[in-house]
C-alpha cells in the first residue's frame, strides 16, 4: 500500500508538471489578454508533431528542436493576435466571447490541416531515453516523466522571473492586475498584450513537447488535452502563473492518490468533485489576482 | 420616415434570407456528392487483375451504395481504411462485370466521428440519394445507431455491429459479416489456453477494461471463461479515458502477482500501459490487449516493447481464404502497406457479403436479400459464413500475437502462421 | 408611422409576425410529403436551435456562460429513456418530468455555482458536464457503458419522422416564444442589468440571486425537455452522445455566432451553422470541408463580432445596450 502510494504520488506529481506547463499559456492568454484560446492545445499538438518529425526525419531530439520552435510559435502567436484577434476584439461588444469563437474556428483549421498533412495515425515519441528509468528508493521514476517535469520547472520558472524581474514582464503583470491603471501609466496596452499572447502560444509549444513525452497523440488529441487545461486553470486561477503550476501539481497528486484508494473507474469523479468543492470554497482559484 | 423605410427593408431582407436558407436546406436534392476521393495514385501497372477471362463491362443504371464513415475526427485512422476497403471492392466488382450486370457507385460521407451525423447521413443516403444498398459505419456506437435507422427503413445493413446488445434487439435486417464482437474477442485465446496443459497456463489474471461499450462487451464473458480454464481473477477494474497515469494499474497487477494481464482498451491507453509495465519492470507471462495492437501503428510507434502482445481479430491478412493474398498485393502496390491492414480487409469483406446476398437473391429487394442471406452459406475474404436469426455467424475469433514486428496468427491451429512465444521474454529482448 | 398604424390594429410587432409566419410555414412542411432525410435534418436544426435558445436565457441574457449545458440535455434524455426502458412509459408522456428533473438539478447546483463569476462559472459548468458523463458511465442502472436500446414508435418510419419533426418544432416555438417574452418583461431588464453590471444591479432593486437561479432553472427545464425527445428519436442511447462536451460547446458557438442579445440570434446561428456544415460535408472532401468551415467561422466573427444579428441590432428589439467604444474605458483588453 505504501509503495503503491509513493509510486502513484511520484508519477502524479511529474505528470502534474506537464499539465501545468501545458496550461500556463492558456491561463496567461485568458487572464492578461482576455482571450479564451480554445486552439491552445491544437498549437501544442502541432508542436508535438514538429518534435516528432524532427526526431524521426532528422534524428533531432524534440528537446533540441524546442529552441527553434519557441521563437517560431512566439511569432505565430504575435501574428495571430495582431491580425485576427485585435481587430475582432476592438469591434466586439464582448471581446472575450468573440475571440472564443475565433479561436474555435482556428482550432478546427489547425486540427484538420494536421489531418491532411500527417494522416490520423496515432504517434508515439520514441527518444533515446524513452525506456530509461531511475530508482529512488522503492519508487521507479521514468526518464520521460522527469524530463517533462524539468521542462515545466524551467519554463514556468522563466515565466515567473520574467514577470517579476524584467520591465516588460512587470508591464504584463500590471496589465493583468489593473488594465486601466497600466494604460494611465503610459504602458502600451496593445504591445504588451500582443507580447503576452505570443508568449502564451510559445509555452503551448513547450507543453506540447512535454505531453508528447508522456502520451500518444494524433490530430484530434488536442480536445482531450484541453479538458486538463480547463481543470488546471479553474483550480489555479485565471492568469496566475504560479497558480497554474500549483494547480497542475495538485491535480496530478489527486489523480495519483485516488487511484490507490478509489476504484479506477471513479477517478475522474473524485477529481471533478474535489475541484467543484474547492472552487465553491475559494471562487478565485488557489492564488488570488 | 427614412428610418422606418430602412427598417422595413431590413425586415424584408431578413425574411428573404431566412426563406432562402430554408429553401437551400430543403433542396436536399443536392447534386450527387462526388465519390469519396481515394488517395491512390493512378492504377499501378503491377496491380494484379482479378479474373483471367475478360468479363463484359457492366451496363445500365448504376447501383447506388451509400453510407457514412468517420473520415475526420477521433476515429479517422480506422475509418479511412474501411473506406479504402469499400472502394477496392467497388473497383473489383466493376472490373468483373458489375453487380447483377450493372456498375456500382459508392457514396461515402464523412460523419466526423459523430454519431449524430452518422444517423442523419444514413437517413440522407436512404431518402435523398435513394441508395439501393447500404454499407456499414464505424465505430460500434455509430453502427448501433445506424442499425436502428436501417431496421426502421427495412434496409439490409451489413457492418461490424454494436456488440451483442445490438444483435439482441430483434432487428432482422442487420448482419455482422463478420461482426466485431467484443464478447467473442478472446475466443482464440481461450481456445489456445485450453490446449495447454493446466500446469503451463497462467494462474492469476489482472483485468483492466476501458469504460465504454467495447470494453464492457469484451469483459462480459471473461469471468466464466477464465474460471473454466482454472485462472483466478485477482484484479478486475475499469478505467476512464484519457488515462492520465498507467502506473497505478501496473502496480496493482504487480502487487497481486498476476501472471496474465488483460489490457482491454484502445491504442493510446494500451501504449501507456505497456510503457509503464516496462518502466516498472513488470513482466507477466502473457499480455492480452483489446483493440489497437494489430494496427500498423502499434509496431511502428511502440517498437519492440509492443512485441509478444496477444489480441483477437475476425480477419487477418494471413488467413488462407481466397482473395486475401491479392488484397495484400493491392495494399502494397497502392498504399505502401506491408500487408493489407485489418480494416481494409473488413471493409472489403462486408461489401462482399452484401454482394453475395444480392447475387444470391438476384434482386435489389431488401427483404429478399435478407431472407437469402439467412438461409444460405456465403464465402468472402473473411471466410465462410452462415447467419442465424439475429444476423450473426457462429462465434469465432482468431488469436494473434505480435512477433518480430509482425502480427501472426496463433489459433485455431489450421490458420497458425507461427509458433506462439510464451511465456513472455523479459523486456528489451 | 406605419408601425404605429399596425399597432393600432392590435397586431404584434414585426419580429413576432415574421416568427409566427415562419413557424406556421414550418408546421405545414410535412403536408408536402418531403423526404425523410429533410425531416430528420430539420429535426436536428430545430433541436440545436432550441438548445442554443434555451442556453441563451442564462448564457446570453444573463451573461453566465454555461459550458456544461449538455448535463441538462443528457439528464432529460436519460430520464425519458430509462422510464421507457424499465417501465414502458411513453416519453411523450414523461417529457415534462424530464424538464422538471433537469430544473431541479439546476436548482441544486445553481445555488452554489451561480455565486461564481465570469470564467469560473463557465469552468465549473464544464466540470459539471464532465461529471454527469462520468456518473452515467459508472452507475449500473443507466446501462451506461453498454448503451441503451429503446423500442421504436409503433408507426411506420415516415410517420415517426413526421411526429418527431412536429414535436421538436413545437419545442422550438416554445423556446422562441419564451426568449422573446423575456425581452419584453421585467425579467429581461433584470437579466440585462445582471449581465452588464451585477453589483450595480443590486442597487437598482434587482434580486440578482433569485433572478439568476430562475433563469438557470428555466434554461435547464427547456433543455431537459429537448433531451427527453431526443433519446426517443435516436432509439439508441450512449452517455457519449448526450453528455458530450462538444454538444455544450456547439450550443454556445451557435448562440454567439448568431448573436446572443436577440431572441432570434441563437436560432439563426443554429440554422446557419447546421446548413453550412451540411453543405460542406456533402460537397467537399472531409478535411477540406472542416477547414473551410473553420475559416468561415473566423471570417464571419471578424466582421460581425457580436454575431450575425448585429447587422440588425440597431433596428430590431434586442437586449443590447449602447456601450462606450474606446477600449481604454472598458475593462476588457485584448
Amino acid at each position: 500500500m505504501l509503495y503503491e502510494l509513493a509510486q502513484s504520488l511520484t508519477g502524479g506529481l511529474l505528470i502534474g508538471g506537464a499539465l501545468a506547463v501545458l496550461s500556463v499559456g492558456f491561463s496567461m492568454a485568458w487572464g492578461i489578454t482576455h482571450v479564451l484560446n480554445v486552439a491552445h492545445c491544437a498549437f501544442a499538438v502541432l508542436a508535438a508533431y514538429l518534435g516528432y518529425w524532427a526526431l524521426n526525419r532528422w534524428g533531432i531530439d524534440p528537446l533540441l528542436a524546442l529552441p527553434i520552435m519557441l521563437p517560431t510559435f512566439f511569432l505565430l502567436g504575435v501574428a495571430m493576435h495582431t491580425l485576427l484577434i485585435r481587430a475582432t476584439a476592438r469591434r466586439a461588444h464582448d471581446p472575450g466571447l468573440a475571440t472564443m469563437v475565433l479561436t474555435f474556428g482556428l482550432g478546427i483549421v489547425i486540427e484538420n490541416g494536421m489531418l491532411l498533412a500527417w494522416t490520423p495515425d496515432p504517434r508515439v515519441l520514441k527518444t533515446a531515453y524513452s525506456a530509461l528509468t531511475l530508482q529512488v528508493g522503492p519508487v521507479i521514476v521514468q526518464a520521460p516523466h522527469l524530463i517533462a517535469f524539468g521542462l515545466a520547472v524551467i519554463t514556468i520558472g522563466a515565466l515567473y522571473l520574467f514577470t517579476e524581474r524584467t520591465f516588460m514582464g512587470k508591464a504584463v503583470r500590471a496589465v493583468w492586475q489593473q488594465p486601466m491603471g497600466a494604460a494611465l501609466s503610459g504602458i502600451d496596452l496593445d504591445r504588451v498584450t500582443t507580447i503576452a499572447y505570443g508568449m502564451a502560444v510559445a509555452t503551448a509549444a513547450v507543453g506540447g513537447v512535454a505531453m508528447s513525452l508522456l502520451y500518444t497523440f494524433d490530430p484530434a488529441t488536442h480536445l482531450s488535452w484541453l479538458v486538463y487545461v480547463f481543470l488546471v486553470v479553474i483550480l489555479g486561477g485565471v492568469g496566475s502563473i504560479l497558480g497554474s503550476a500549483l494547480a497542475g501539481l495538485i491535480i496530478g497528486l489527486i489523480i495519483g492518490i485516488s487511484s490507490v484508494f478509489v476504484p479506477l473507474a471513479w477517478n475522474n469523479l473524485v477529481l471533478f468533485g474535489l475541484l467543484i468543492v474547492l472552487l465553491l470554497l475559494r471562487p478565485q482559484g488557489l492564488l488570488q489576482r | 420616415m427614412t428610418h422606418h423605410t430602412s427598417r422595413r427593408q431590413m425586415l424584408w431582407a431578413m425574411l428573404g434570407a431566412w426563406i432562402v436558407a430554408l429553401a437551400v436546406g430543403a433542396c436536399g436534392q443536392a447534386p450527387a456528392a462526388p465519390a469519396a476521393p481515394t488517395t491512390a495514385p493512378t492504377a499501378p501497372t503491377t496491380a494484379p487483375a482479378a479474373p483471367t477471362t475478360a468479363p463484359a463491362a457492366p451496363q445500365g443504371a448504376p447501383i447506388k451504395i451509400g453510407c457514412s464513415l468517420p473520415l475526420t475526427g477521433a476515429f479517422a485512422d480506422t475509418g479511412v481504411w474501411v473506406q479504402r476497403g469499400y472502394e477496392q471492392w467497388a473497383e473489383d466488382v466493376n472490373a468483373a462485370g458489375g453487380l447483377l450486370g450493372r456498375p456500382v457507385e459508392l457514396t461515402i460521407y464523412d460523419d466526423e466521428s459523430k454519431t449524430e451525423n452518422a444517423v442523419n447521413l444514413l437517413n440522407r443516403v436512404i431518402s435523398v440519394d435513394q441508395a439501393d444498398l447500404l454499407c456499414g459505419g464505424y465505430p460500434g456506437t455509430a453502427a448501433a445507431a445506424q442499425m436502428a435507422v436501417a431496421e426502421k427503413n427495412q434496409k439490409v445493413y451489413v457492418s461490424m455491429g454494436g456488440h451483442m446488445a445490438s444483435f439482441s434487439q430483434g432487428f432482422t435486417y442487420v448482419f455482422g459479416a463478420p461482426p466485431l464482437m467484443g464478447q467473442w474477442w478472446y475466443e482464440g485465446l481461450y481456445g489456445w489456453l485450453a490446449s495447454l496443459p493446466e500446469a503451463e497456463r497462467p494462474k492469476k489474471a489482472a483485468i483492466f477494461t476501458i469504460n465504454n461499450p467495447v470494453g464492457a462487451a469484451i469483459l462480459e464473458p471473461m469471468p466464466e471463461k477464465l474460471s473454466a480454464l482454472g485462472i483466478e481473477i485477482v484484479v478486475n477494474e475499469r478505467y476512464d479515458v484519457p488515462l492520465t497515469d498507467a502506473a497505478p494499474l501496473v502496480t496493482k497487477a504487480k502487487g497481486a502477482e498476476a501472471d496474465i494481464f488483460f489490457a482491454n482498451g484502445f491504442f493510446p491507453d494500451s501504449v501507456q500501459i505497456v510503457k509503464a509495465m516496462r518502466a516498472l519492470d513488470y513482466n507477466p507471462k502473457l499480455i492480452a490487449q483489446g483493440v489497437g495492437s494489430i494496427i500498423p501503428a502499434w509496431v511502428e510507434e511502440l517498437g519492440a516493447d509492443g512485441y509478444y502482445v496477444f489480441s483477437g481479430t475476425a480477419v487477418h491478412p494471413s488467413l488462407p481464404f481466397e482473395g486475401i493474398s491479392r488484397l495484400n498485393e493491392v495494399a502494397r502496390a497502392k498504399y505502401n502497406a506491408p500487408v493489407a491492414p485489418i480494416y481494409f480487409i473488413f471493409g472489403y469483406a462486408w461489401m462482399q457479403a452484401l454482394q453475395r446476398g444480392v447475387e444470391g437473391a438476384q434482386t435489389l429487394d431488401q427483404t429478399a436479400i435478407r431472407d437469402w442471406l439467412k438461409s444460405n452459406q456465403i464465402t468472402t475474404v473473411a471466410g465462410t459464413f452462415t447467419f442465424d436469426e439475429r444476423g450473426l455467424p457462429p462465434p469465432y475469433n482468431y488469436l494473434t500475437q505480435v512477433i518480430d514486428g509482425k502480427v501472426e496468427l496463433i489459433w485455431p491451429p489450421e490458420v497458425r502462421t507461427k509458433e506462439p512465444i510464451y511465456p513472455k521474454p523479459a523486456w528489451g529482448q | 408611422m406605419r408601425r404605429d398604424a399596425l399597432r393600432s390594429f392590435g397586431l404584434p410587432a414585426p419580429d413576432a409576425l415574421i416568427g409566427i409566419g415562419v413557424a406556421l410555414a414550418l408546421v405545414a412542411v410535412p403536408l408536402a410529403r418531403p423526404g425523410a432525410y429533410l425531416l430528420g435534418f430539420l429535426f436536428t436544426i430545430f433541436m440545436y436551435g432550441a438548445l442554443a435558445g434555451s442556453w441563451n436565457i442564462i448564457g446570453g441574457y444573463a451573461g453566465y456562460l454555461s459550458f456544461g449545458h449538455a448535463a441538462f440535455f443528457g439528464l432529460g434524455a436519460y430520464t425519458t429513456a430509462l422510464l421507457l426502458f424499465y417501465f414502458g412509459w411513453s416519453p411523450f408522456l414523461t417529457l415534462p418530468l424530464a424538464g422538471v428533473l433537469a430544473a431541479l438539478f439546476a436548482a441544486l447546483v445553481g445555488y452554489p455555482c451561480l455565486r461564481l463569476r465570469g470564467p469560473y462559472f463557465s469552468l465549473v459548468t464544464l466540470i459539471l458536464g464532465l461529471t454527469m458523463y462520468s456518473l452515467t458511465l459508472n452507475l449500473p442502472f443507466t446501462q451506461g457503458s453498454s448503451g441503451l436500446f429503446l423500442p421504436f414508435l409503433r408507426v411506420d418510419v415516415y410517420t415517426s419522422h413526421v411526429i418527431f419533426y412536429e414535436v421538436m418544432l413545437g419545442l422550438l416555438i416554445i423556446v422562441a416564444a419564451v426568449l422573446r417574452q423575456i425581452t419584453r418583461t421585467k425579467m429581461g431588464v433584470g437579466l440585462t442589468a445582471i449581465r452588464e453590471d451585477e453589483d450595480a444591479a443590486g442597487t437598482l432593486g434587482v434580486d440578482a440571486t433569485r433572478l439568476k437561479l430562475q433563469a438557470f432553472m428555466l434554461s435547464a427545464f427547456l433543455t431537459g425537455l429537448i433531451g427527453g425527445v431526443y433519446s426517443y428519436y435516436k432509439s439508441y442511447l450512449d452517455p457519449s452522445f448526450v453528455f458530450a462536451t462538444s454538444i455544450s460547446i456547439t450550443i454556445v458557438l451557435m448562440a454567439l455566432f448568431g448573436g446572443r442579445l436577440a431572441w432570434y440570434g441563437p436560432l439563426v446561428g443554429a440554422v446557419v451553422i447546421s446548413i453550412v456544415n451540411e453543405m460542406l460535408t456533402t460537397h467537399a472532401p472531409p478535411q477540406t470541408a472542416r477547414i473551410v468551415f473553420g475559416v468561415l467561422l473566423i471570417g464571419v466573427i471578424m466582421f460581425l463580432p457580436d454575431g450575425l444579428m448585429s447587422i440588425a441590432q440597431r433596428h430590431l428589439p434586442t437586449l443590447a445596450v449602447r456601450r462606450a467604444r474606446h477600449p481604454a474605458t472598458r475593462d476588457e483588453v485584448a
